[in-house]
């Protein structure tokens, strides 16, 4: 049963890789219709925090719900609503592009996937690959096709890790107009990124993780009113916090 | 090329040591001393059964066979620098942008592999052999001249494979040309002549009868394979950009009786696109089962009848069980966190895919039976290779989860895997050898089995999946 509380609602989060804490008593909140940037240097917790919110792996301590459903008791549940593009993209090798799509429709039951892939193909321009084997894509067509799996059935929440890394210019503009007309539509989007001025640009909420600590939680639009840019209050913070 | 050497084998111990931690298989050449150190115990006991020359062509064609698995993994046809030099091979992989040519990038690599896996299996064995003759009567000349004769077998294994998967990858009519002339060689000079080729093998010529001649004539043998196959490697066929039309859809309903069609239907376009489902029952089945039977038929006069059949078959059940690697070589866990995939399913879809490919063992244990005359013994046999196979397979999955290839240098995951399963085939083999109906009781190893694979759910859904 979905809780009528935010979309994802994480409480003292914690995980550690041996001796090495990725992510420190982390909680946060984030609701419905936003467009959520959880931002930090490389090696902050990011990827971690995602893998925790998405089941891929298990918190060390606290605790977490997507959607109202427990991350640690229901990973699979989780999975089934949410859409993920993981940090490194990983379509199976021996796969062709077309046939990774038919590949999650039928993990995920879509209905005319084949219609909605092709819907992808065009708008992302990589029809031309669509029968090409996934290890001969280039980095940037890999990333379309993750972003496709991840949007093909269209979910109410999409967690995406360094979303516009490997696309060019053009498309960069296409997916972030599109990732902000999704959470306008009343989907949540959650972003990880070290990219600030994307954050900027189409983020509406936004968490900044340094060491694996919360640092801080707001709004883009408190920033503005402040008159205030994002990198210059990013970089304060996190040298406040003894990052060289 | 020194440095690129000393950092790949680096990079091959943290890889290992980073898996499993340095201990556990910093454990594994210690571990393979002891069971040399404490084996050598038991030679006296053995030769009453075995005559000493044919427990040294076994011990020679084990590790014969170890440098075909070494040499096989990860060098069959088009994957061969994409499943080595990958992602888990950095430095390789970075090498290749460096001003270094491919040919000597691989002569490194195969430099590599020989002295790395000398240390880890050759050296340990030999080593426990060595330690232990002076208290069985052994002259010490004996380890020495094992130490040069294994090693050569392992060599001869390593560069027969590296030289037949460069030829795979040039043109796959003159690998299945080159195989054929083997077989029919070796198949007509047993069947025809009577003559056990293995007795030709080089290292073992040498072994029963030291040489300078025999042994110039086995390092030339290995260094002539190994220079062709470094000459002639190539690693254009990487860029290739292959299409294919889309089997996703129309497998996976044509699989809809299994659990998990999709999943299924994935094992088999990999097993097929790869190359694997050949290049494998190739090299990592038919070739070293084909090498073991010309070795076991050596004990026809020692076993009851059909006894060397049965063993046989309990061996192919062994190595067909290895199949399970073939299905999730190529199958990252990543490619699976994005979707509602849980480990569960994914081992129950792998051992679905695992039991469409018994039907290898199973063709060639009826071939067998049809060759040598033992059709008599066809049905124990098949039901052996079947539940010994089953059971390996259930004690891997255990044992190793999804990881079955790399984990199986963990020396706790091998001492506890040989552990079960060779009681396992104590009992049948001394069973098969009373009667060979008895064998039939093999089926009982399914309970056990099932019950494996049942633990194997709860243990691996409730750790995180290890992602390489």
């Amino acid at each position: 049963m979905e809780r009528s509380l935010g979309i994802i609602e994480a409480q003292g989060l914690f995980r550690q890789y041996g001796d090495v804490t990725a992510v420190d008593n982390v909680s946060l909140s984030v609701g419905k219709g936003e467009l959520f940037g959880l931002l930090g240097p490389n090696g902050s917790g990011k990827t971690t925090m995602i893998k925790m919110l998405t089941g891929q792996i298990r918190p060390t301590g606290g605790s977490a719900t997507v959607l109202g459903l427990d991350v640690e008791k229901d990973p699979i549940g989780v999975r089934e609503r949410v859409g993920i593009i993981p940090e490194q993209e990983t379509p199976p090798s021996f796969l062709t592009a077309t046939e990774y799509l038919d590949f999650v429709g039928e993990v995920r039951h879509i209905e005319d996937v084949q219609k909605k892939a092709d819907w992808w193909f065009d708008f992302l321009d990589f029809s031309d690959k669509r029968d090409v084997l996934c290890k001969d894509l280039s980095r940037g067509t890999r990333q379309k096709l993750m972003f496709t799996q991840a949007f093909l059935h269209k979910p109410v929440l999409a967690l995406i890790d360094e979303p516009l890394i490997n696309f060019d210019p053009i498309m960069q503009r296409k997916v972030k107009d599109y990732l902000a007309e999704y959470a306008k539509a009343g989907n949540t989007i959650f972003i990880s990124t070290h990219i600030l001025e994307i954050a900027e640009e189409i983020c509406t909420g936004f968490a900044i993780l340094h060491k694996g600590k919360l640092l801080h939680t707001g709004t883009v639009a408190e920033l503005k009113r402040r008159d205030q840019h994002l990198d210059d209050f990013f970089l304060s913070l996190v040298q406040k916090d003894g990052h060289v | 090329m020194f440095k690129l050497f000393t950092n790949m084998m680096k990079e091959e111990w943290r890889i290992h040591s980073t898996i499993f931690g340095s201990l556990s298989f910093a454990l594994f050449p210690v571990m393979i001393f002891g069971i040399a150190f404490m084996g050598s115990f038991l030679l006296p006991l053995f030769r009453a059964v075995i005559p000493g020359g044919d427990l040294s062509t076994i011990i020679h064609a084990l590790f014969l066979l170890l440098g075909i698995m070494v040499g096989a993994f990860g060098l069959i046809g088009q994957e061969a620098m994409n499943r080595r030099f990958g992602q888990a091979s950095l430095l390789a992989y970075s090498a290749r942008s460096l001003p270094i040519s491919v040919q000597e990038i691989f002569c490194t690599f195969v430099v590599k592999d020989t002295v790395y896996y000398f240390i880890l299996w050759v050296l340990p064995f030999v080593g426990g052999f060595a330690i232990a003759s002076p208290f069985i009567g052994i002259p010490l000349s004996l380890p020495a001249l094992l130490l040069l004769t294994l090693t050569l077998a392992f060599l001869s294994g390593l560069s027969v494979v590296f030289f037949l998967s460069t030829v795979y990858a040039h043109s796959k009519p003159a690998l299945g040309v080159i195989l054929a002339l083997i077989l029919i060689a070796g198949a007509g000079l047993y069947l025809f002549a009577g003559i056990n080729i293995a007795l030709f093998f080089p290292p073992l010529m040498l072994f029963y009868s030291f040489s300078w001649v025999t042994l110039a004539f086995t390092c030339a043998v290995i260094l002539i394979l190994s220079a062709v196959a470094v000459l002639l490697f190539t690693s254009e066929y990487t860029d290739t950009t292959r299409r294919y039309s889309s089997a996703m859809a129309p497998l996976a309903e044509r699989l809809s009786f299994f659990p998990y069609p999709p999943l299924a239907a994935k094992d088999l376009i990999d097993l097929n696109r790869s190359g694997s489902f050949i290049g494998q029952t190739i090299f990592s089945f038919l070739i070293p089962l084909g090498l073991l039977w010309f070795l076991l038929s050596v004990l026809t006069r020692l076993l009851p009848p059909g006894g060397v059949f049965l063993l046989f078959a309990i061996l192919t059940g062994v190595i067909a069980s290895t199949m399970y690697t073939w299905i999730t070589a190529f199958d990252s866990y990543n490619s699976y966190t994005c979707l509602p995939v849980s480990v569960r399913a994914l081992l129950t879809s792998k051992i679905c895919s695992f039991t469409v490919l018994q039907l290898i063992p199973v063709s060639l244990i009826i071939v067998v039976s049809l060759l040598s005359n033992g059709v008599a013994y066809l049905l124990p046999a098949l039901v052996l290779c079947l539940s010994v196979s089953f059971f390996s397979l259930a004690v891997t999955v255990w044992l190793t989860g999804l990881s079955p290839s790399v984990l199986v240098y963990d020396a706790k995951v091998l001492v506890t895997y040989l552990f079960v399963l060779g009681i396992a085939l104590i009992v049948l083999i001394a069973l098969a050898f009373v009667n060979p109906n008895y064998a039939l009781v093999s089926v009982l190893l399914y309970l056990p089995g099932w019950l494996f694979v049942r633990e194997s759910y709860v243990k691996w859904e409730d750790q995180d999946q290890p992602i390489f």
